[in-house]
């Protein structure tokens, strides 16, 4: 980070407000409820002691390749260069078959687990022991967006809440100062279509995911633009409070009036809370080099993971941090590595991979690692032949719904293992595949949740993240 | 929990009419036993896929058992399987049957087990767990009587004699009246979503006359602001949105018409039934009537998936296209007829009495149903259209008199001398389709694919996968020129290829396309319409008749100019500049837009001749390929008239150019509504699936609505318009009952809050029961006989004495009702996201009342490659302070002021909003840059109308603000404040209090 940033960044607690100003307006009598939201179900988790109480989510936008990075497949190095030897044409979504391609990376045994990891993510790698790899994930689509909203709500439509959302809507937040559910975008671009990928759909507005920005002004509206004069300030609160009360008495006793009142404490707790947990001052040197604060190519990400770990220490629910911008472009900001798999991950990987594996290595000095739920996907992954005319062995790959990895680490988990498998060549799940609704199922489950009994009644249906489907996996529980 | 249960202590449920919808002798089976066999086996051993191959929906394989043999052995429970699941409590696996139901499976067995109606229908009878045929929505209107009340002389209209009677049953009063500063606040919020103005409170608090109230009410409706109200409800229902959503979320620039539509309409007073005809069918219902085909708008209001739809994969696409049909068929059945039809896609519908195959014969209606553009024309257009035409076609004659006088000498010379014919340009490839495919000037032969046919001396494409692919390009191709002589097999077609040159991948491309974006007109297509747009040409009328001749010139300056039979088509246009197409990387390809077969990318129709040149050809080029002698350039023509006669030629050329330009303008006046297509057969799909199609069905209504016909009056084949017609005419019929009860109870959602069914969108099984069910009839029986007229039903819910009670909180009643469901008062309601923004700028005199038209933008778009992004941004001026309705409702470009205050996603549809109260809601009124400008503004127009004295602008603010003048020590409080902190500060905490977000 440049000076000018830090100095940028460290002034938010210089912003209008006082800490002492702000204690006086709270009330400490008690906290009233808002008014019931049609929709909810009584069915309210936890049902059952719940193995993590957070969670944060590396979201890859563009697919991952699963057999340059976690899906080990000597049969693909034997058959590079070959037509693929199934009589099946491949209904990809260029509508391009290209010849086997070998991966990019080499693979090598891992830790005391032995778990296969190729060097397209060194630090992640050394880590291996952590993990818990799925490398029989498949998917319904292979259209970028549609995917997406499947990997984040179990549908494949816009308009239905993500996880996130639902484990707003679920567990709450484990503090008052900060929203349940916080997203940092990847700081070069918004994924595609923005706002619509942490939207609460039709949950109710408060469940969407709140912005929290690693660069710049951390959320919207958390102060004016003008700071006022924090005696005004404090002055405003203190009419308003007393103009509300005038309001409350004569009309009778109403929560709803109420709730408001208190909305106010918390937003103003909020203003304290913000600036303290995106200060890194505190930290050590060693922390910020950890996670690769220090080196240009690290340093976006390594903020955004920084910044997640201290969200979830101070009781955020669910912390998403997205890798990667919209699709399309030129050069792409993301992991859709048609053109050239080698220029695209690498340039990608070198950008997150010291600081995820900071995040974890951080998370588990901590201890938190051990109540919290680490999730790294993407939404689907990538073909095994590459994307060119069918004799040529091109150097880009095309979108994968039929078979893909993804991995995650921490709380309830068998860790330094793989579930499932691809068939020889990486390309289609084979054993053990596991449909979204069960990943999704599986991370409810960690959390305490029933994912059948996580309801939102709408428009004729009580909704679920997994629809009808889902099945707990069982294999990857520790 | 289930809401049942949650409601059943306080209401009082519609009668169960499970016996009396069957004959009076029906036999026990068909009263006791079936219903329980359905609602708790036949999910599990229904006929479609038996567990255990076991079926109990028909004597005979319930008898003949399943694959552990026989389960009911007649006359002997104690013998039969099933009954010793079942009393062993094994069957049904998860909840065991109680005692009584098990009583009815032993009884039965013993008795012989007596078969009834075979096979059993599980949607006859209404169970714990599902609806059945006798659900209370589905069936034909009551003609409730007024009830008796005790309380008579609260009673001001029928409306208050239902109110009263249910909370007289439970033993409350109605609250009294509000006063009338309350009213006025109340009803000018309710009916405008603005505040009243003081002149506005003042008149109503002196209008002495006995019908005051009725007047405001009048006066109300009458104003343009209560249509721009009352869409916004709609709009959400609709679930109107202003770009596509998904990845690439493109902006619809014309979806706005709709939106327009539905204010005026609602202005107007449209019939109820009418208004939804015209959203379903207005554009086959009244052809040319611009206004009926925008209002189509309503079917594509949802997000469309381009990116799928334009994917390679056939079977991806189709999936796409079933989600789509989904989406629009979802919104049918629910904001019409509260029916949640979509939720039996992949099976029969789990709670309601909708079979799988009527959510298909549903979608049999809609399957012509298309996004897109569509040329509109509002009459005026029309009139200045005709006199364009008219001076248009004069300068033409003009100049073509002047023209063909020097031509006609010009061609004479030619004659004389010269060759007859002018030599046509020389092609790089030529394709003759004759005998072969192949290259007469090259290498570039052609192989043909997917039953691409020679007969007749054409190429013969079928539209679904034939097509012709040439070897690879032999030099590299940069400016070009394609051309061909094609007919189309019809005019309806959109998205097929004649001729395109493409890279081996089929991902980048240039073709000669027909219909793709706008329907009957060439165009150049290119991948994701980078480098083309459309050339504003006229439609196509001929080309199904005969071959007609189209080339396109592709400039090295990245001119792009089309033309047919051999005269330019439409206009030219600049784009980025012309792709290479390299050599070995490249080829052309015939019948396909580009890439592999399928989607709308096939062309249907034949190609005699095809053509391909290495450079644009010049427009004189092109007449002489096309084989018109009659071209002489422009130029020539000129350099033989008198200077005089020059100017003069000149000036009308000029004037023609701009009469051409105009007219091209109105003719691009288009609305984001339906585009129709001729829908291919519908099947049943098995599982919802695509890959699995079923049986063939047709249009038809849902037969579980009582009181009239499913069956459309339609021949097999009907076109696709028939369809949405005879669709629009099931719906809106008078004697489904369902239409009127759910238009009724929306209206009285958002008058009270909560409807009398509190799920809008849903009068199933899963939804809410009527808080007062004979209400509800009363009042959609009021709305037929007062001929869909919805401010006649405002009218007459806004005058109800339920309607004016006071808002005061009662301890006692609410321990009896909570939740108000009785109305023993008004509920208070909170301002919606729009109207805390509305009311902000009408409050600090900054709101523009300007409506209509294309709406504002508070937001900054980042287009990156072809995806759009969008920033929020406070935009001051007035063409950004309109009412919120005006906004452009981006789907990814959300506003965060709007969002706070609960505003929904416009990417699902939403009958009734959360109403939450949140931290982000304090931060937004505090903070944000739109609240404190306005704060600003507020104190500016309290300086200038009442000067500089704190206790004259205090009294301004709370009458502006809060409609009343400000009593005892809060205007103290107040001057205090301003005192020590300025106005701005005091306005920004009148924003923030609880009077100016809640109205009483």
């Amino acid at each position: 980070m440049d000076e000018v940033n830090r100095r940028d960044f460290l002034s938010w607690t210089g912003h209008g407000l006082g800490g002492a100003a702000l204690a006086s307006l709270l009330f400490r009598d008690g906290v009233l409820q808002a008014a019931p939201v049609p929709g909810e179900s009584a069915d309210r988790p936890p049902h059952h002691p719940p193995r993590a109480r957070r969670a944060v989510h590396v979201c890859l936008c563009g697919g991952l390749s699963q057999v340059d990075s976690f899906d080990y497949k000597p049969a693909l190095l034997r058959h590079h260069g070959e037509s693929l030897t199934s009589g099946e044409r491949p209904d990809v979504f260029f509508g391009q078959v290209g010849l086997l391609r070998r991966p990019d990376w080499e693979f090598r045994r891992r830790g005391r687990s032995g778990l296969w990891i190729s060097e397209l993510f060194p630090h992640l790698a050394a880590l291996a022991d952590e993990l818990t790899v799925i490398r029989s994930m498949f998917a319904e689509t292979s259209n970028h967006t549609p995917a997406t909203f499947q990997e984040n709500t179990g549908f494949r439509l816009n308009g239905f809440p993500v996880v996130g959302s639902w484990l707003s809507y679920g567990l709450g937040c484990a503090t008052d100062d900060l929203p349940a559910y916080v997203v940092i975008p990847d700081t070069r671009a918004l994924p595609a279509g923005g706002s619509i990928n942490w939207s609460s759909g039709f949950l109710p507005a408060r469940h969407q995911g709140v912005v929290v920005r690693s660069h710049g002004t951390p959320i919207d509206d958390l102060f004016p633009e003008r700071p006022l004069d924090a005696a005004a300030e404090r002055d405003s609160r203190d009419l308003l409070v007393q103009m509300n009360r005038r309001h409350l008495q004569a009309r009778g006793d109403s929560d709803l009036l109420a709730a408001r009142v208190r909305s106010y404490e918390l937003a103003a707790r909020m203003q304290l809370a913000v600036p303290e947990v995106t200060n890194f001052s505190g930290e050590t040197r060693a922390t910020h080099a950890l996670y690769g604060l220090d080196r240009p190519e690290t340093a976006d990400f390594g903020r955004s993971c920084l910044l997640a770990r201290r969200l979830l220490e101070r009781g955020v629910r669910f912390v998403q941090l997205f890798s990667g911008g919209p699709f399309g472009g030129n050069p792409r900001i993301n992991w859709d590595a048609h053109e050239n798999v080698r220029v695209n991950h690498g340039g990608e990987a070198a950008r997150i991979d010291r600081p995820v594996a900071g995040l974890l290595a951080d998370l588990r000095r901590r201890g938190m690692l051990d109540d919290t739920l680490v999730l790294f996907t993407s939404e689907f992954g990538r073909t095994p032949f590459a994307q060119s005319a069918a004799n040529v062995i091109g150097l880009g790959r095309d979108h994968n719904q039929y078979g893909f990895s993804v991995w995650l680490a921490g709380a309830g988990l068998k860790h330094g293992t793989a579930y499932g498998e691809t068939d020889e060549i990486g390309w289609k799940a084979a054993e053990d595949p596991v449909p979204w609704h069960d990943f999704h199922a599986t991370v409810l489950h960690l959390l305490g949740i029933d994912h059948t009994r996580l309801t939102y009644y709408h428009n004729g249906i009580r909704r679920r993240l997994t629809n009808v489907h889902g099945e707990v996996i069982e294999g990857i529980l520790a | 929990m289930h809401r049942l249960m949650l409601l059943a202590p306080l209401l009082v449920l519609v009668p169960g009419r499970a016996a009396g919808q069957l004959p009076p002798k029906a036999p026990t089976f068909d009263r006791t036993v079936a219903p329980l066999l359905a609602s708790r086996c036949l999910d599990c051993h229904g006929a479609a896929s038996p567990r255990g191959g076991l079926d109990l929906t028909r004597r005979k394989s319930a008898l003949a058992g399943g694959k552990s043999g026989a389960v009911i052995v007649p006359g002997k429970p104690a013998e039969s399987l099933l009954w010793e699941h079942v009393e062993r409590g094994r069957m049904p696996p998860k909840a065991p049957l109680s005692a009584a139901e098990k009583k009815v499976l032993h009884d039965w067995i013993k008795a012989g087990a007596p078969w009834g109606t075979d096979p059993i229908d599980p949607f006859r009878i209404t169970t714990d767990r599902r609806a059945g045929y006798d659900w209370w929505a589905l069936q034909p209107l009551g003609q409730p009587q007024q009830p008796r009340v005790k309380d008579a002389a609260w009673v001001r209209n029928p409306i208050d004699a239902f109110v009263l009677q249910r909370l007289e049953a439970r033993g409350l009063r109605p609250s009294p009246p509000a006063d009338r500063r309350t009213l006025i606040r109340r009803l000018t919020f309710d009916l405008l979503g603005l505040p009243p103005g003081p002149e506005d409170i003042d008149a109503f608090l002196k209008d002495d006359s006995a019908d005051a109230y009725e007047k405001l009410v009048d006066r109300l409706l009458n104003s343009p602001h209560y249509g721009e109200r009352w869409a916004r409800h709609w709009l959400d229902v609709a679930r109107f949105g202003e770009s596509d959503g998904f990845e690439y979320d493109k902006r619809r620039p014309n979806a706005w018409r709709y939106r327009d539509w539905v204010v005026a309409a609602l202005n107007a007073d449209m019939p109820y039934d009418e208004f939804v005809r015209l959203q379903l069918a207005g554009d086959v219902l009244r052809p040319g009537d611009a206004a009926a085909v925008t209002a189509t708008g309503f079917l594509v209001a949802g997000p469309w998936d381009e990116v799928g739809q334009r994917q390679q994969s056939a079977v991806m696409r189709a999936v796409v296209r079933q989600d789509e049909l989904e989406d629009i068929l979802g919104v049918v059945g629910q904001t019409f007829l509260g029916l949640t039809v979509h939720c039996a896609r992949c099976h029969d519908h789990k709670f309601d009495p909708i079979r799988q195959a009527e959510y298909y014969q549903l979608a049999a209606a809609l399957a012509g149903v298309k996004h897109g553009e569509r040329p509109i024309a509002t009459p005026e257009v029309q009139k200045r259209r005709a006199i364009l035409v008219a001076r248009g076609d004069e300068l033409r004659r003009l100049v073509r008199g002047v023209d063909g006088e020097v031509t006609r000498a010009i061609l004479a010379e030619r004659a004389q001398g010269q060759p007859p014919r002018p030599e046509p340009p020389r092609p790089v490839a030529r394709w003759v389709f004759n005998a072969d495919l192949r290259d007469q000037l090259g290498a570039l032969h052609g192989t043909a694919q997917g039953g691409a046919a020679l007969k007749g001396g054409r190429l013969r494409l079928d539209g679904r996968r034939a097509l012709v692919a040439t070897a690879p390009l032999q030099r590299d191709l940069k400016a070009r020129t394609l051309e061909a002589w094609v007919s189309l097999a019809d005019l309806a077609q959109r998205g097929g290829g004649a001729i395109s040159v493409q890279t081996l991948d089929g991902v980048t491309f240039d073709a000669i396309v027909f219909g793709e974006r706008e329907p009957g007109r060439w165009l150049a297509g290119s991948n994701g319409f980078t480098r083309t747009r459309n050339f504003d040409g006229p439609a196509e009328t001929e080309a199904s008749k005969r071959l007609v001749h189209v080339a396109i010139a592709y400039h090295e300056d990245g001119t792009i100019a089309g033309y047919r039979d051999g005269k330019p088509y439409g206009r030219p246009y600049r784009s980025s500049g012309p792709v290479v197409f390299k050599a070995g990387k490249a080829q052309v390809v015939f019948g396909v837009r580009h890439g592999l077969p399928g989607g709308n990318k096939m062309l249907a129709g034949s190609i005699a001749r095809a053509q391909l040149y290495d450079r644009a050809l010049t427009p004189a080029e092109v007449a002489a390929s096309a084989g018109r002698v009659d071209h002489v350039e422009p130029a020539e023509i000129l350099a033989r008239l008198s200077p005089e006669r020059r100017a003069e030629r000149q000036g009308w050329a000029a004037e023609l150019a701009n009469v051409e330009k105009e007219l091209a303008g109105l003719d691009n006046l288009k609305a984001y509504a339906v585009t129709p297509q001729e829908p291919e057969k519908v099947h049943l799909l098995l599982r919802g699936e695509p890959g699995r199609p079923g049986p063939e069905v047709t249009p038809r209504g849902i037969a579980a609505v009582h009181g009239l016909a499913p069956d459309f009056p339609l021949s097999p084949g009907a076109p696709e318009g028939e369809r949405r017609k005879a669709l629009a005419r099931w719906v809106t019929d008078p004697g489904n009952p369902l239409f009127a009860r759910v238009i009724v109870n929306r209206l009285w959602h958002h008058h009270f809050g909560v409807g009398l069914v509190d799920t809008p969108s849903d009068f199933g099984f899963n939804g809410g029961r009527p808080s007062h069910p004979e209400l509800l009839d009363h009042l959609a029986g009021e709305l037929l006989r007062r001929k869909g007229s919805l401010k006649a039903m405002h009218r007459l819910v806004v005058t109800s004495a339920a309607y004016r009670q006071s808002s005061r909180w009662s301890a006692a009643a609410a321990k009896i009702d909570a939740d108000n469901r009785l109305l023993w008062r008004k509920s208070p309601a909170r301002l919606e996201a729009e109207a805390v923004r509305d009311t902000l700028l009408a409050v600090a005199g900054q709101l523009n009342r300007d409506g209509g038209g294309p709406g504002y933008e508070d937001f900054l778009v980042t287009v990156f490659g072809v995806t759009q992004s969008f920033k929020n941004v406070d935009r001051p001026g007035p063409e950004y302070q309109r009412r919120s309705l005006y906004r452009t409702w981006a789907r990814s470009g959300r506003n965060n002021l709007l969002d706070a205050f609960d505003c929904p996603d416009p990417s699902t549809n939403t009958p009734r909003r959360a109403m939450t109260t949140t931290p982000a809601q304090a931060l937004s009124l505090l903070n944000n840059a739109l609240v404190l400008r306005m704060a600003d503004a507020f104190a500016d127009r309290l300086r200038r109308e009442a000067g500089q004295n704190a206790a004259r602008q205090v009294e301004r603010a709370y009458l502006l603000a809060y409609g009343r003048p400000a009593v005892g020590e809060e205007a103290a409080a107040a001057r205090q404040f301003i005192d020590r902190h300025g106005l701005p500060a005091f306005c920004r905490v009148v924003f923030n209090s609880n009077e100016f977000l809640y109205i009483d």
